[in-house]
């Protein structure tokens, strides 16, 4: 089993003209993209605009992209370059204070801010987090083990199945029912759930 | 949705699945939306379970980028078109390379032809010389000054066929020419083609070489 083929194989669908398989990448790589950003800017809509922005670059970029390193390490690569290029471009933009202050339509708080950073975003972020460690309370043992030390530790299959003395097929096995228990639980509090962020909105 | 398609998705999703079958699907995961949320909210349990930032279902990030990337041409198109705007010289090499084979061939079959003269006749006669054809028989049996009988075809033939080839192989590889550099090369050769001929003795209706 080559390490990274899952990547690879979508990489090599995007350099052939997929655009679809992108997306896949971006939904799998966006957290860690933005917690990584995180270490340069504070702010979560500025992460979120500089992962954004290096997405994109790696998209321009990715017929150069010869699959010689991991596709996350060379996307990590893009994204620190951005961050470390938009934290100099900010520090030497002037601040802005034409800001009428008084209006309070062209000051809107609100409307800059990303979701992730209004209130309703943060209850949110909570209300998933909350959902997904009660999902992982409520599975059997051998399930939660496997989904841990995947998830939270990063071993590879092999390894879970040495700690766990189990077969490879086993782990597998584990990890995806582990994750279908807390997909489930996690759709039937938000498949509603997102109209009620509206509602909060 | 099929659970053996699921577990190998979270197989996937890991890195751990055998790269032929992640060939496979990743092609499916590129076209079915279903399948695209669902590996997105692996995404978000694994990002919840390490108690990451800003963890959302339907994060706008994705979206964003992908409409953006929307925008823009496929990478296998504008990766094409930066291609073909590299080899526009290869056209003219090639032209530049198919001549330089033609003129040397010109050059080459130059210098194998005989000189005016002499020497095509030396070298015309030295078969028939050699080998007497049954035309020279008679004609030496009927007390006419010696004469050489030159068949025809041959010596036709010994003139004619590098001509063909010449210029079977000009025409053949014309496409890669300019056109202006075909003219030339073509007239070049047919101007040689033509003072040969001229250069060639003349022979009567029976070949009599003088």
């Amino acid at each position: 089993m080559s390490a990274d083929a899952s990547d690879l194989s979508l990489v090599r669908r995007v350099q052939r003209g997929d655009k679809g398989a992108f997306d896949a990448l971006v939904l799998k790589y966006q957290h860690k993209l933005v917690k990584l950003v995180m270490r340069y800017v504070r702010n979560p809509a500025e992460a979120e605009d500089i992962a954004q922005e290096a997405f994109i670059k790696a998209y321009r970029a990715l017929p150069q992209f010869r699959g010689d390193s991991a596709f996350y390490t060379w996307l990590y690569r893009i994204a620190i370059n951005t961050a470390k290029n938009a934290v100099v471009s900010r520090d030497r933009s002037p601040v802005e204070y034409d800001l009428d202050r008084n209006n309070e339509d062209s000051y809107d708080m609100q409307g800059r801010m990303k979701d992730s950073e209004t209130p309703e975003g943060l209850v949110l972020t909570d209300e998933i987090r909350s959902t997904v460690n009660a999902a992982i309370d409520a599975l059997p043992e051998d399930l939660r083990t496997a989904i841990v030390l995947r998830e939270l530790e990063g071993l590879s299959y092999e390894e879970i199945a040495a700690a766990m003395a189990c077969p490879v097929g086993t782990v597998r096995s584990r990890i995806f029912r582990a994750r279908e228990a807390i997909d489930r639980r996690l759709r039937e509090v938000f498949e509603g759930g997102l109209g009620r962020a509206e509602e909060l909105g | 949705m099929n659970e053996e398609l699921d577990s190998q998705l979270s197989a996937m999703f890991d890195d751990e699945l055998a790269p032929g079958e992640c060939e496979l699907l990743a092609r499916r995961l590129s076209r079915d939306e279903q399948l695209k949320a669902r590996w997105g909210r692996y995404a978000v349990v694994g990002a919840a379970i390490r108690s990451e930032r800003g963890v959302r279902l339907n994060a706008p990030l994705a979206g964003l980028v992908s409409a953006v990337i929307l925008a823009e041409p496929a990478l296998a198109a504008a990766h094409g078109a930066r291609r073909t705007g590299v080899r526009w010289w290869q056209p003219v090499a090639a032209a530049a390379v198919a001549a330089g084979v033609a003129a040397v061939s010109v050059l080459w079959l130059r210098a194998q032809a005989p000189l005016a003269g002499a020497p095509l006749s030396a070298h015309l006669t030295t078969p028939t010389a050699t080998v007497p054809s049954a035309a020279v028989v008679p004609a030496a049996a009927a007390g006419v000054p010696d004469s050489y009988v030159v068949p025809r075809a041959p010596a036709v033939r010994a003139m004619a066929v590098p001509s063909i080839e010449l210029a079977n192989y000009v025409v053949a590889h014309s496409v890669f020419s300019s056109p202006v550099t075909r003219r030339n090369l073509l007239s070049a050769f047919m101007t040689g083609e033509s003072g040969t001929a001229a250069e060639e003795p003349r022979d009567d209706a029976q070949g009599n070489v003088q």
